[in-house]
């Protein structure tokens, strides 16, 4: 069989097949359109102010070092003025973090970012080494998780950094599309789809932007400049551009609903490759469709803070590590379903004596409702905050990448016609400030866990502001 | 016993409802016996026949609502409890809410009808005669308006063919210009509901009952997500008004794939003789598998070890929130759904409709 050219350049061979259109294209073409495509995914949703300081969420692991390369490239190219760094976060896990750190290091050399890594060790007086060696190898996921998402805004508040990129992928964004399709947890599904999220201190912030406010951790933003590119094509641009990244995942198994979610995701790009970006652009499309009022206490609740607070909070649940499901058997899907059927049970016997909000819904709504909650405090975070890549581009050829701004998003909280009571009012926690619908966050509640079996250690929290 | 507070302790090794017969399938979570569980089946349906009942009719005039028969265990299922359902109307109040129409689309051309179908028509007619019947080919299809309009364009290029072609020669041309295994089940899919639809507004339907499970509800709303048309995942699954200029109803919505297969085989006489079996056809390479079929199979294991939350997938989609019909200006020309900033300017199909067909997007 003749070898096929480039259909960009039509000179040299061609050595990819693109997964999104089926192109066959050189190497030196792909690494420019993959390039071009993560550009306009950035300028069509303005995800940068000239000048930003922008942390870029590393891990050492191939999403994140892409994005890194990708960025600097970028940003050199078209004069964006960014002012990039890179920002670790080390877990303490031997064997794991620290290699993977190394890269890290190299990476920063190679692109002459600065580096600034925050550990759990200095925020909360405990390595994951140590947690694990406390509480055994189940559950810790949950732990880590809660952290890292604290850490990381603490690290970007430090460096006086008021938005974080991470480094997911389409493959990420549609796993965790069709996992919360699985869950029932709509709210989820449109912040997973959003490209950017951000905390209602940020978007307070982002009004009075030419202040010189300062960056607290919690006005942090997050976005995903990565999230229309393929996984696929993440690994051949690391590949070609001989970058130096850490390719040791995570030893915990995913749990039961993303595995599952991460099963079908990939059978499905065996059958039919854009099918990643399909489910992308059917999330998008979906998040337009929730009600937000509905399922979680963003809506009504939360008018005098800004309303994306539980956004953002709540991303760390979406992560995607942990065996860790809050009810520590490791099983959600089995815990989900037994939680299910005792809920039916309970309406079909007419004895529900749970108090629970008078809404509309058929009693499977509750029990999302539920469900969100037990997530929202306990599931495990995402292991990969670091670990998500990019790669954006819709299916068509013109990209555009849909972006619901702050107008639309309010808009639709009033029109919803059915918001239910409070339930969660986006606060700070009395102990150590961080953003959190309980009086003290998920992260203080676990190191009180672990440091009443070490007394010796006082309640620490690193003071980020 | 919905709603009943024990007043005897249960005796947890009889069924769960009567108490008095020995289980012999657990549903959910309760253990009941035949009669128990053939009540729960119909009384799922019946309830979610609300708007079609006796009361809500106008004397004198009776209303029809189409059937689509497949053969397969979801519609004959319903065929079979409708029909009783109807029997029961008639014994209370001597007559019924509405009368059924029944229609088979057999796939493929007239030419090519297959014998078993026919055969199994002739079974269900004689088994339930009260109801009307008729058979379509999915090939007439081609005949609808909108579909020549929308396949048109191509066939200019070959006038010839397209002149002479009988119907089916052109419905077998459009097949194989289609490109991949899942791009053909969507068409195939897509040109079935509007002939069903078509046929229905032709009858005076008052609107088309459906016999998708929850299981099935739950696949098409994964699958229709992979497809790229999540805009439209709040029609594919609501009960009532819909895009197509017709009613929909899913009756059995609230029954799971396998509740529906065990009703089919417990029900006397049973329904398995007139339910075509189509196991058969689960490919084994990937190059023929469509994303229906793997959705399929995915909810068949999801199915066995958590039901509760194939049920969930639905409710949660039923939760989605649509723009409301009068505000729709413009409909993909395939699929029918809403257009509205779901597909590249000027196009005539949504994103889902030209991944499946880029030939006419045009």
């Amino acid at each position: 069989m003749p070898p096929h050219i480039c259909e960009v350049c039509k000179v040299s061979r061609a050595q990819i097949l693109r997964p999104r259109n089926h192109a066959r294209v050189c190497a030196p073409c792909f690494i420019s359109l993959f390039e071009s495509e993560v550009a306009e995914t950035i300028s069509s949703t303005t995800l940068f102010q000239p000048g930003e300081r922008v942390a870029i969420g590393a891990s050492g692991g191939k999403d994140s070092t892409v994005l890194a390369s990708v960025l600097k490239t970028l940003n050199d190219r078209h004069g964006w003025n960014l002012d990039l760094v890179l920002l670790s976060v080390d877990e303490g896990i031997t064997g794991y973090r620290d290699h993977s750190l190394e890269a890290v290091k190299r990476n920063s050399a190679d692109l002459g970012l600065p580096l600034k890594i925050v550990s759990y060790e200095d925020l909360y007086g405990w390595s994951m080494d140590q947690v694990v060696a406390q509480i055994g190898k189940k559950g810790n996921c949950t732990y880590c998780g809660v952290f890292r998402r604290q850490a990381l805004d603490r690290g970007a508040a430090m460096l006086n950094v008021g938005h974080v990129v991470t480094g997911h992928n389409a493959d990420d964004v549609a796993e965790t599309v069709l996992m919360n399709l699985l869950r029932g947890d709509l709210p989820r599904l449109s912040r997973a789809t959003s490209i950017i999220t951000s905390t209602p201190s940020a978007a307070r912030a982002s009004v009075a932007r030419d202040e010189k406010a300062e960056v607290t951790f919690t006005n942090v933003k997050r976005s995903k400049p990565l999230m229309y590119a393929y996984e696929k094509e993440i690994v051949m641009y690391a590949h070609h551009k001989k970058l130096d990244y850490f390719s040791t995942e995570c030893l915990y198994s995913p749990e039961a609903f993303r595995g599952s979610a991460r099963t079908l995701i990939k059978n499905l790009e065996r059958i039919r490759p854009e099918s990643i970006l399909d489910v992308v652009r059917s999330g998008v499309d979906m998040a337009k469709l929730v009600p937000t009022g509905d399922g979680k206490s963003q809506g009504a609740c939360t008018k005098t803070k800004a309303p994306e607070v539980a956004a953002a909070d709540d991303e760390e649940a979406d992560g995607g590590c942990g065996t860790s499901n809050s009810k520590a058997d490791g099983n959600s899907m089995a815990a989900m379903e037994k939680k299910l059927q005792q809920d039916a049970q309970a309406e079909a016997d007419g004895n529900e004596t749970e108090v629970k909000l008078p809404s509309q819904s058929v009693n499977g709504q509750r029990h999302d409702r539920d469900h969100t909650h037990e997530a929202y405090s306990s599931l495990s975070p995402s292991a990969k905050f670091d670990g998500q890549d990019h790669d954006r581009h819709t299916t068509q050829p013109t990209t555009t990448v849909p972006i619901r701004t702050k107008q639309e998003k309010k808009s639709g909280r009033k029109t919803n016609r059915d918001a239910p009571a409070p339930k969660q009012r986006l606060g700070q926690c009395e102990r150590c400030g961080y953003l959190s619908s309980q009086a003290v966050c998920k992260a203080c509640v676990l190191l009180e866990g672990l440091n009443k079996a070490r007394p010796r250690t006082g309640v620490e929290v690193g003071d980020g502001g | 016993m919905p709603g009943r507070r024990g007043a005897a302790p249960t005796d947890f090794s009889l069924c769960r409802r009567c108490q008095s017969n020995d289980p012999t399938i657990t549903v959910r979570t309760e253990p009941l016996c035949d009669a128990c569980f053939c009540k729960y089946v119909a009384t799922k349906v019946v309830k979610r026949m609300e708007t079609f009942r006796v009361r809500h009719s106008e004397p004198g005039y009776e209303r029809t609502l189409l059937l689509p028969l497949s053969f397969g265990a979801g519609s004959t299922t319903l065929l079979h409890l409708l029909s009783e359902h109807l029997k029961g109307q008639v014994e209370k109040t001597r007559r019924t809410g509405f009368k059924l129409h029944l229609l088979h689309i057999a796939d493929g051309s007239r030419s090519t009808a297959s014998p078993t179908v026919e055969a199994l028509l002739e079974k269900v007619k004689q088994r339930y005669p009260e109801h009307s019947y008729s058979i379509s080919h999915l090939s007439d299809a081609l005949a609808l308006e909108d579909v020549r309009t929308l396949l048109g364009n191509d066939s200019k290029d070959d006038e010839s063919h397209s002149l002479e072609g009988s119907d089916s020669d052109k419905f077998e041309r459009l097949i194989a210009s289609v490109g991949s295994a899942t791009s053909r089940a969507d068409v195939f899919q897509l040109l079935k509901l509007k002939l069903i639809v078509h046929f229905a507004k032709s009858k005076d339907c008052e609107a088309i009952l459906w016999g998708d499970s929850t299981t099935k509800l739950a696949e098409r709303t994964l699958a229709e997500t992979a497809k790229g048309r999540g805009f439209a995942l709040p029609w594919t699954v609501a009960d009532g008004e819909s895009p197509h200029g017709m009613q929909l109803y899913y009756p059995m919505r609230e029954l799971l794939s396998k509740e529906i297969a065990s009703f089919a085989s417990i029900v006397d006489p049973p329904l398995d003789e007139l339910i075509l079996r189509n196991e058969a056809r689960v490919a084994v390479s990937t190059r023929n598998t469509t994303i229906d079929d793997l959705m399929k199979q995915y909810f068949e294991s999801v199915e066995r070890d958590y039901p509760s939350i194939v049920a969930n997938v639905v409710r949660t989609t039923g939760k989605l929130q649509a723009a409301s019909l009068s505000e729709i200006e413009k409909q993909c020309e395939l699929c029918e759904m809403p257009l509205d900033g779901q597909a590249p300017e000027r196009s005539r199909l949504c994103y889902g409709c030209i991944r499946a067909l880029p030939q006419a997007a045009g």
